[in-house]
């Protein structure tokens, strides 16, 4: 029983303390955006995104739904910032992924 | 109030009713202005407050040419998002009107501010459905002491519901709101339909031309009747902060007497965000 109860203690700690360090992502990242319709729209997600700490270079593609962010050397940013960012900006993010290859 | 009301008054003050009705006409049914900058409708408002997220500017002139008379009305708009659910904003008619055989006069028409709520919002990949709540608050600041009136010389507070389903492909918009005046001045329920397409690719930074066909309403109460006008219009969006638009409303029907009917109401616009 007593050990029952360590492993749950130590499970519990780990998770919460996964929970308190997102995975920080680095190079160049692609998120989908829902809700990207109108290319004028897109100017507010781009304000927003740009005002991230880290955040060198944004490239949007309407047509296709996403924004690619290129993060400066050294910086990183989280899927929890990018997804807050991109939802006060009146968006929904989808897919967030860190690209392998330079494009 | 009906036509009726009129009767046992002397004929300038016949005229100067019939003026300022006419001039509530125009002013609920043509001066609705959404204060949005993101390639929305020219005359129906949009549910979509992006774009401009901080401060931006609209403006546009509307050159009316009526049978009996010629206006030109020049709104100038500040929306604010406090949020990206929610915007404020102010709106600053410069009016000169011309009516046959009187002399013109010109200067500030009725001050508004508006406020609206985004109620709610369905995202998919290259598109959105959205819907907001708008209120809109007129003051009677237009001159109506001489004739012909610059103002309504009534408060006027609009409730209106906006709705929209926009795609990379194709945008549809919605809006219905009911007027309620102040003073004699009848009451009315305002409908705008619209659909938008756009001609060019979708890119960003954007390079877009947009054509538009909308269908503008205007139920007045107290017997008066129904004011419906068709129109189309050509938005051109030149980059991330400036857009221009051109449209012409044309009637199909028309409530106003024989004589003082509407050719065409045709505005000339830009948009342009600040910051």
């Amino acid at each position: 029983m007593k050990r029952l109860l360590i492993l749950v203690f130590t499970i519990g700690t780990l998770s919460m303390l996964n929970a308190q360090e997102p995975k920080p992502l680095s190079g160049k990242i692609k998120v989908g955006v829902d809700g990207l319709s109108c290319p004028f729209c897109a100017y507010g997600l781009e304000k927003k995104l740009k005002k991230m700490d880290g955040v060198a270079e944004i490239k949007i593609d309407v047509e296709n739904a996403f924004t690619i962010l290129t993060i400066k050397e050294g910086k990183s940013v989280t899927e929890e910032e990018i997804r807050k960012n991109v939802k006060d900006a009146g968006f929904t993010a989808r897919k967030i992924e860190e690209l392998e290859d330079e494009e | 109030m009906g036509d009726s009301d009129f009767c046992d008054r002397p004929i300038h003050f016949k005229y100067y009713d019939g003026m300022k009705r006419l001039y509530i006409l125009f002013s609920m049914a043509f001066l609705s202005i959404g204060g949005n900058a993101q390639g929305p409708p020219i005359f129906t408002d949009t549910p979509i407050m992006l774009g401009l997220e901080g401060r931006g500017v609209r403006t546009f002139g509307n050159i009316v040419s009526k049978e009996n008379a010629d206006a030109y009305i020049h709104p100038v708009a500040f929306p604010y998002n406090i949020t990206n659910k929610w915007q404020v904003g102010v709106i600053a008619p410069f009016v000169s009107r011309s009516p046959d055989g009187l002399p013109s006069r010109s200067g500030l028409g009725d001050m508004k501010v508006f406020t609206k709520y985004q109620v709610f919002q369905q995202d998919g990949k290259g598109q959105t459905f959205r819907g907001l709540i708008k209120l809109v608050e007129t003051f009677p600041s237009g001159n109506t002491s001489e004739t012909p009136p610059l103002g309504a010389g009534e408060n006027q507070t609009t409730i209106s519901f906006v709705s929209g389903y926009v795609t990379t492909k194709i945008g549809f918009y919605g809006e219905v709101g009911y007027n309620i005046t102040g003073g004699a001045l009848p009451d009315n329920t305002v409908y705008n339909l619209a659909v938008g397409y756009p001609l060019l690719p979708q890119t960003y930074p954007p390079k877009q031309l947009n054509l538009f066909l909308e269908l503008l309403g205007n139920y007045v109460g107290d017997g008066v009747g129904n004011n419906l006008f068709i129109a189309p219009g050509l938005q051109y969006i030149a980059g991330r902060k400036l857009l221009f638009e051109t449209g012409i409303q044309l009637p199909l029907d028309e409530a106003a007497p024989e004589g003082q009917q509407t050719n065409y109401i045709w505005r000339i616009g830009t948009r342009v965000l600040l910051f």
